[in-house]
């Protein structure tokens, strides 16, 4: 339950700039893909309708069969829940340990607290920071942060991730690590898409690339079978 | 609502456990509360301000309800005393007494002689030293009396005006008047009591809300989040309904102190002005109704304040 469909999709802002044009595109469940180009390409803006943090001024965006851009806004969260985000910057909340910032999700959907600890601690298991479930966000590494927000994203094990320059203050290892762990979502059923301007790392990642250019698709390429 | 291939939901509802509500309430109540503590000073600021607002017109309405019980103390029916000049002869207060015991307008009609008037006075104010130094009894003998049922106002003020006019007598004291007025200031304490509850009561809503207000900027980025990873509006409001509701009922617990407090301190003198007029006074305080209905009242007034603040706000709060 993962597959995305864009149909002839536009969002022009009040100052009459257009972020996309006519974008279509389909996304299979289970698969992956870069969206890339410089800044300013319209890469953002195509996560933000995703997460129905903005609606499209035209066209349709399908997600399991239902067109987002017309879901009433009471149901916006129940979608949500079954989405993972992650953005260059973190969002993690500085008051709270990294396993609460984690738990965050599982909150919202009242989860028992033992559920709640389990899956949490599960998810840090899954980004290698088990260990450090009782620091606070700014005890941590860039990277580190990152990895929190990543197992953020997936504590609520959800249909589709979405991710915003995620290795954005990363060093090409990390960066590659990173990467590596989205790859691994994939494999657990989640289609995931992840906006990057980092070429040489996008192409080594041997997935579907998607280029964005003044909000048009000027690339769409497959890898090689 | 059906997707396009005709299946059900494609985002389900996830499973709550029984009960999950009352569990995330007690969650979010106590966190709240745990907040308002570690914020001492200035959920203390909070809770003084929206006390003060429902201290006056509790205080109006204790006042109002002290009065109203005052005036029904008297049956409803008018009495008039007859003072006589001092040094007269009990006797001759005596044979007043009887002659207005024939009158029809008179229910009943009954000798104050100077002693019991100065056992009376004596009662309601510490002037015992004071009268030893005198020497003498300087209160006059009078005569008391009820005035009977369906007597006119035309009637009664025809017999005062005829005893004002007899030899020996001082002064005639019409009770009827003092309870006329009390009345009337009765009448307008409640009627100022209910307008500043109205305006007080806006204010500790107001008062509230902008406190709130502040909890919520400060809280922005974590609503930000929890909106991103799927909070409904009620999840994201419900901590700050709660705020609003440990500052109502604080600021009702502050008010209920404050009139406690001023009731104390105005005990003494009240009674020593109502035994003045041969009234005992029984204060009615706050008792544990109109606490429980201060801080009920405060509380609703915290969390309306909370809605007014939390209702726009939050509904535009989203990661940009």
């Amino acid at each position: 339950m993962g597959s995305i469909a864009l149909h002839g999709v536009t969002q022009r802002f009040e100052n009459g700039q257009e972020a996309l044009r006519d974008v279509s595109l389909t996304f299979e469940e289970g698969s992956m893909a870069f969206l890339t180009g410089h800044s300013g390409a319209g890469k953002s803006t195509f996560l933000k309708l995703l997460l129905r943090l903005q609606v499209p001024t035209q066209g349709q965006i399908v997600v399991n069969g239902v067109n987002i851009c017309q879901l009433p806004r009471n149901r916006v969260p129940r979608y949500r829940q079954h989405l993972g985000a992650v953005f260059q910057d973190h969002h993690l909340l500085a008051d709270r340990t990294v396993i609460e910032n984690v738990a965050v999700p599982l909150l919202v959907t009242s989860m028992r607290k033992r559920d709640i600890a389990t899956r949490a601690r599960a998810a840090l298991s899954m980004v290698g920071l088990l260990s450090m479930e009782r620091l606070y966000p700014s005890h941590l590494s860039a990277g580190e942060q990152q990895r929190v927000g990543i197992a953020r994203a997936v504590v609520n094990r959800p249909n589709l991730i979405l991710a915003d320059e995620p290795t954005g203050n990363l060093d090409p290892g990390l960066s590659r690590d990173v990467m590596g762990l989205f790859v691994n979502f994939r494999r657990i059923g989640a289609t995931v898409i992840v906006a990057s301007h980092d070429h040489e790392l996008i192409e080594s990642m041997g997935v579907r690339v998607i280029e964005l250019d003044q909000g048009r698709v000027v690339r769409d390429e497959a890898p090689a079978a | 609502m059906r997707n396009e291939r005709g299946s059900r939901d494609p985002w389900p509802p996830v499973q709550r456990p029984r009960f999950a509500w009352i569990r995330d309430h007690w969650r979010v109540g106590r966190d709240c509360f745990a907040i308002a503590c570690r914020r001492l000073w200035s959920s203390l600021l909070v809770w003084l301000l929206v006390g003060i607002s429902l201290a006056l017109p509790t205080a109006l309405y204790i006042l109002q309800r002290n009065l109203a019980a005052v005036a029904s103390q008297w049956d409803g029916r008018p009495s008039f005393t007859v003072y006589l000049q001092t040094g007269t002869d009990v006797g001759v207060a005596r044979v007043l007494a009887a002659r207005l015991g024939a009158e029809t307008e008179v229910e009943r009609a009954w000798v104050i002689t100077p002693e019991q008037a100065l056992e009376d006075f004596g009662e309601g104010l510490a002037i015992a030293d004071a009268l030893e130094v005198l020497g003498e009894n300087p209160l006059p003998a009078s005569v008391r009396a009820t005035v009977a049922d369906g007597v006119g106002e035309a009637e009664l003020q025809a017999l005062v005006d005829g005893l004002r006019n007899a030899e020996q007598v001082d002064e005639v004291a019409m009770e009827r008047a003092w309870l006329e007025r009390m009345g009337a200031i009765s009448a307008l304490v409640g009627r100022v009591g209910w307008i500043l509850a109205g305006i007080f009561g806006l204010g500790a809503a107001l008062v509230t809300a902008s406190s709130v207000r502040l909890v919520i900027e400060s809280r922005l980025e974590e609503l930000r989040v929890q909106k991103l990873v799927g909070g409904t509006n009620a999840f994201v409001r419900r901590p700050f309904l709660y705020f609003g509701l440990f500052y109502g009922v604080g600021g009702g617990v502050v008010a209920a102190m404050l009139v406690s407090g001023l009731l104390i301190a105005l005990e003494a003198p009240l009674e020593r002005l109502f035994s003045s007029y041969h009234e005992r006074l029984a204060i009615h305080g706050m008792g544990a109704p109109l606490v429980g209905v201060l801080l009920g009242v405060g509380g609703l007034l915290g969390v309306c304040g909370a809605l007014i603040a939390s209702g726009r706000r939050l509904r535009g709060v989203e990661l940009a």
